[in-house]
Order: C-alpha cells, then sequence, then structure tokens
C-alpha cells in the first residue's frame, strides 16, 4: 500500500475520469500516505485555481474583418450554389432555433447528472421540496430533502460515497463539484460513508462543519442546532471559525451553536468523564467547571490522552498544569518536549507530543494501531 | 473586452446541418459557427499567446477562415468541437513558431492594471484571482497549459484533450496533474483565500 504512490493520478481521479476500482485503490491509499495526502491537496488547490480562468470576449469587430477577409478571397461562397440558397436560409433559421433548444436540453441534462445527486426511498415517502420522490429521485443543488417520522432515504455522493438520512431528518445539497461535495444538515439525523479522499465531503450544521477525512460516520442535529458526531471509521474534523477537533473512528464529538465543537473523547470512557467533558466544553466557568475538570483528571485513562491534549489549548493556565501533569503521567511527552514549552502553548512541542500519542489525522496504520492500546 | 465569469458546462451543440451549410460555402452558417465559439477560441489564443490580444483576435480570425477553407475535409467521424479546437492548437502553435509575438509577462501584466481600475469593487477580489490566475496559465510551458485550457474553458473530458492534443488519454491525465501542481506552486501565496476556498 505505502509503495505504489498514486500521485500522478490525482486530476484524474478528482475529475471522475478513472474507474470505480482505481477510484477506490486512490482513496484508500490516500487515507494512509500522508506525503500523498500533501501532493492531493496540492493539485486540488492547482484545480480551485485553474476553475477561475475566465472566458474572454472576442473583440467586437473581429466578425466584419472575417467578413470582409471571405469577400475579398471569393465575391461570395453562396453564389458558387446559388440552388442550395434557399434551403440554406431555412436550415439557418431552424439551426438557431435547434441549436438553443439543443443548448438547453443538454444544460438540463448536465445539470441533471452533475449538479444532482440519486436519492433512493428506503422507507415511507422521503420528500424533495414538497414532492415525495417515489422510489428514486434527483436532489439538486440548492434543494432539500426531507424525511417525516416514517421515512428514510439514502443518497448518492456523486461517485464518491452513500448518505442515509434518518427520519425527521432535513439536509440540503449546497455544492457538488470535483473538489467540494457539500450538504446542509439542519436537523435529524445521517450517516455517512465516503471512500473518496479527504476533505471533499463537507456536512453544515447550525454548529459546525464535518469534513470527512476518510470515514464513515453519523452526524446527528436536534432541534436547538447543536450536533453530536459519532465516528465509525477513519476521521472527521468538525469546525467552526478557529475551533477545531479531529475526531478518529470509536470516538464522539459534541458541537454547541455559537461555540462550536468540543472535546472530541473515545465513546468507551466513563459516563462521570463524558459528562464532565460537556460541563467543561460548554458549561462556561465557575465552581461545576473546576469539579468537572477534577473528574476528567481522575477518570481518564491512557486512551483518553487524546481528550487531554486537545484539553491543554482549551483551558484556562492554572488548569492546563493539572492536565499536563495527567496527560504525561498517562503517556510520557517525548525528550523535546518540555512542560514550559507545552504550558505556553509551543505549537511545534504540542505538535510532537501528539504524534506521540498516536492520534493525529493521517498517522499511518500502524500508529493507529497503537492508538487502540489506549 | 469584458473578461466574464461564467465557465462553460456544456459542449456546443451545434446542429449538422449548420455544419453540412458551412460546407456548402454558407457564410450565415459560418456566423453560427462564429458566434458559438468566438470566445472560448479567442481565450484559448489570448492564455496560449501570452495575452497578447492583437495576436490572440489574429489567430481567432485565421482559425474561422480556415474553417470555412477546409470545412469540406470534416467527415462527421469526429466531434467537431474536437477538430475545430485541432485548428485552434495547430494555428497557436504557428503563430508562435511564425511571428515569435510573445508579449513579455510584464506586459501581460500592464494590461490587467488597466482593466482592475475597471472593475467594479465588489467583484474586486474575484477579478484579481481571475487575473492572478490568466498570468499563472500563460507562464506555464505550451505542453501544460493547452490540456488546462481545453479543460476548462472548453470542458473537454480527457479523451477529447486526448483527441485534439493528439496524444494518450495517460499523456492528459499527467499533463493535467503537473499544470495543477505547477499552478498551485506558482500561486501558493493565495492559499486560504476565501475567494477560492468558497
Amino acid at each position: 500500500m505505502f509503495t505504489a504512490h498514486v500521485t500522478r493520478k490525482f486530476s484524474a481521479f478528482l475529475h471522475q475520469e478513472l474507474s470505480p476500482e482505481e477510484n477506490r485503490r486512490i482513496a484508500e491509499h490516500l487515507i494512509g500516505c500522508s506525503r500523498c495526502r500533501v501532493e492531493f491537496e496540492e493539485v486540488k488547490f492547482g484545480m480551485r485555481l485553474a476553475e477561475q480562468v475566465p472566458i474572454t470576449s472576442a473583440p467586437q469587430s473581429l466578425w466584419s474583418e472575417i467578413d470582409a477577409a471571405l469577400s475579398k478571397q471569393s465575391t461570395t461562397y453562396v453564389v458558387a450554389h446559388p440552388r442550395w440558397r434557399p434551403q440554406t436560409a431555412f436550415a439557418i433559421a431552424a439551426s438557431i432555433i435547434v441549436l438553443g433548444l439543443a443548448g438547453a436540453l443538454l444544460i438540463r441534462s448536465i445539470s441533471n447528472t452533475q449538479t444532482s445527486w440519486a436519492v433512493a426511498r428506503l422507507q415511507g415517502t422521503p420528500r424533495i421540496g414538497s414532492i415525495a420522490i417515489g422510489e428514486a429521485g434527483k436532489l439538486r443543488v440548492g434543494q432539500w430533502l426531507e424525511t417525516d417520522a416514517g421515512s428514510r432515504a439514502q443518497i448518492n455522493v456523486g461517485t464518491i460515497g452513500q448518505v442515509e438520512v434518518d427520519p425527521n431528518t432535513r439536509v440540503r445539497l449546497l455544492e457538488t463539484k470535483p473538489t467540494e461535495h457539500r450538504l446542509e444538515l439542519a436537523r435529524g439525523r445521517m450517516s455517512a460513508r465516503v471512500w473518496a479522499p479527504p476533505k471533499l465531503f463537507f456536512v453544515n450544521t447550525p454548529s459546525g462543519i464535518a469534513e470527512d477525512l476518510g470515514c464513515a460516520y453519523t452526524l446527528e442535529v436536534d432541534d436547538d442546532g447543536n450536533s453530536i458526531l459519532h465516528v465509525t471509521s477513519g476521521w472527521v474534523s468538525l469546525q467552526l471559525t478557529n475551533r477545531e477537533s479531529a475526531v478518529p473512528a470509536g470516538a464522539a464529538c459534541a458541537t454547541r451553536r455559537g461555540i462550536g465543537p468540543g472535546t472530541p473523547y473515545f465513546e468507551d470512557a466513563s459516563e462521570a468523564f463524558r459528562s464532565a467533558l460537556a460541563n467543561v466544553d460548554f458549561s462556561g466557568d465557575g465552581p461545576a467547571r473546576i469539579s468537572a475538570l477534577k473528574v476528567i483528571i481522575s477518570e481518564a485513562r491512557s486512551r483518553d490522552a487524546m481528550t487531554l491534549w486537545y484539553l491543554l489549548s482549551r483551558v484556562s493556565e492554572p488548569e492546563r498544569v493539572r492536565v499536563y501533569d495527567r496527560l504525561a503521567e498517562l503517556v510520557p511527552p517525548p525528550e523535546a518536549v518540555t512542560r514550559e514549552g507545552v504550558l505556553s502553548l509551543n505549537e511545534q512541542m504540542l505538535g510532537l507530543w501528539k504524534e506521540q500519542l498516536a492520534f493525529a489525522p493521517g498517522t499511518n496504520s500502524q500508529k493507529l494501531k497503537l492508538g487502540k492500546k489506549f | 473586452m469584458a473578461a466574464t465569469r461564467e465557465q462553460p458546462e456544456v459542449k456546443s451543440a451545434i446542429d449538422e446541418r449548420v455544419i453540412v451549410a458551412c460546407q456548402h460555402g454558407d457564410r450565415d452558417a459560418l456566423r453560427v459557427l462564429f458566434e458559438e465559439y468566438k470566445d472560448r477560441v479567442y481565450s484559448i489564443a489570448l492564455y496560449s499567446l501570452s495575452g497578447n490580444e492583437a495576436a490572440a483576435a489574429d489567430v481567432t480570425q485565421q482559425v474561422f477562415l480556415k474553417l470555412i477553407s477546409r470545412i469540406s475535409q470534416f467527415r462527421g467521424d469526429a466531434e467537431f468541437a474536437t477538430w475545430l479546437y485541432r485548428l485552434v492548437v495547430n494555428t497557436c502553435w504557428d503563430e508562435r513558431r511564425k511571428e515569435k509575438r510573445l508579449v513579455p509577462f510584464e506586459e501581460f501584466g500592464s494590461m490587467r492594471n488597466s482593466r482592475r481600475e475597471a472593475s467594479q469593487a465588489t467583484q474586486y477580489a474575484q477579478q484579481e484571482l481571475s487575473e492572478h490566475v490568466q498570468a499563472a496559465i500563460a507562464e506555464l510551458s505550451p505542453k501544460l497549459r493547452l490540456p488546462i485550457l481545453l479543460k476548462y474553458i472548453e470542458g473537454f473530458s480527457y479523451e477529447e484533450i486526448a483527441a485534439v492534443l493528439g496524444c494518450s488519454k495517460g499523456t492528459v491525465a499527467s499533463r493535467l496533474n503537473r499544470g495543477h501542481k505547477s499552478l498551485a506552486r506558482r500561486l501558493e501565496w493565495l492559499r486560504g483565500q476565501a475567494v477560492i476556498e468558497e
């Protein structure tokens, strides 16, 4: 897997010019190969730039110059075919109309295939806009797909994945293009399985954006716009403004409207740990927060080192000392990482320690396996 | 000469009768083809000739004059657009070889500045980005530039680009990949700008 790099095929992959097998091979390789991921991001950025190339209008005078040149070359081409002339006038007039119609039909057909996703009914009567979809339908950019209490649907995310939409859910297709596929989940629950490389599939929610890093996950949004993410394989990044949490398989992360993503945690952490974490993440300052942090520190296992690492940069300075001590006890920092450096949030040292903890996205499969020891 | 933002989503749908009319020398039919393709042909010529507007206009004119004289050779066994863009690419190559009318990059830049003054404030960021991209594309080698132009201006598939350039699909994939990377490296400093990330 790590010997056959796939960098030369990234453009073809993003333009959907490869076979499904090749697509899958590249996507799988990317999940495990950080070197290829760097190049993939570069190619994707290059594509985004190339998409900006404008079409420039030709000078208005050009036709008259061509017309004059043609007149010089020959009195008129039509004179050479006088019998054909009446037919031509009709043919050209018809052609202009047909051309317009064909163009419109072609644009419509392209918009059906390239700016829409196929939707299949799984149960009940899912609706696109106000129309029940029957067995299958097309979700176009800007359209909402809605399920009631008795209905479910499945969406094909272009050629890169599938989303199952649970009952009482409202999702909208925001964008679909080679470098970005984006849904909005306004409320309800969806499960996504994506076999594309990282950072192609996004889900906007009222309290954060879920960015696929090569994964399968469930995302649920409540009526207040808060959400909870459960990752079943790979990685998902949750973001809102400057706050970001990368969530690995087996972990979950909550978000709150107006705050953004909380701290990721493994789902097998104790109930006390998870409840205290929610308190620290979203309940503001006060005595409750202080006692919640105590619970987190006392309940933390080696596997919860990920959560403690995130907390280092999300707690106050006095709190950080206590988090540092517990984290160092569970997973001693590498030699180049000092206590002072971490307490002053030195980015390089935090990064080195994160690598030691083996939960950074893009960590190769060997390290991910180590991560499971936590 | 306004630069438009709209990208082509589809290839042209030219009716066969227009082509047949052109093959019979009908100037009105040529006008139909001209109106359909002129902006994209001109754009490809413009970027292929380092932003030299006069040379691009000359090439566009030559392309349509050649079209009317050679269209009898078009047998319909290839897509008309593929056939046309072979003519465009060859004419651009001839122009570069014959006239050596390459405008220095700085001159392309000065043209950009004169347009910038006229741009709307609201479109400024997008316009500026397009200009940087145009300049970066103009700096690419022709081998990397032409696949990019055919992909993003005409919306061709890899197979169609290969047919225009007379190479394999694999070569097209490789050149596009190198072209994308080259653009990314030249314009690395634009990374993170909202107008690209949107």
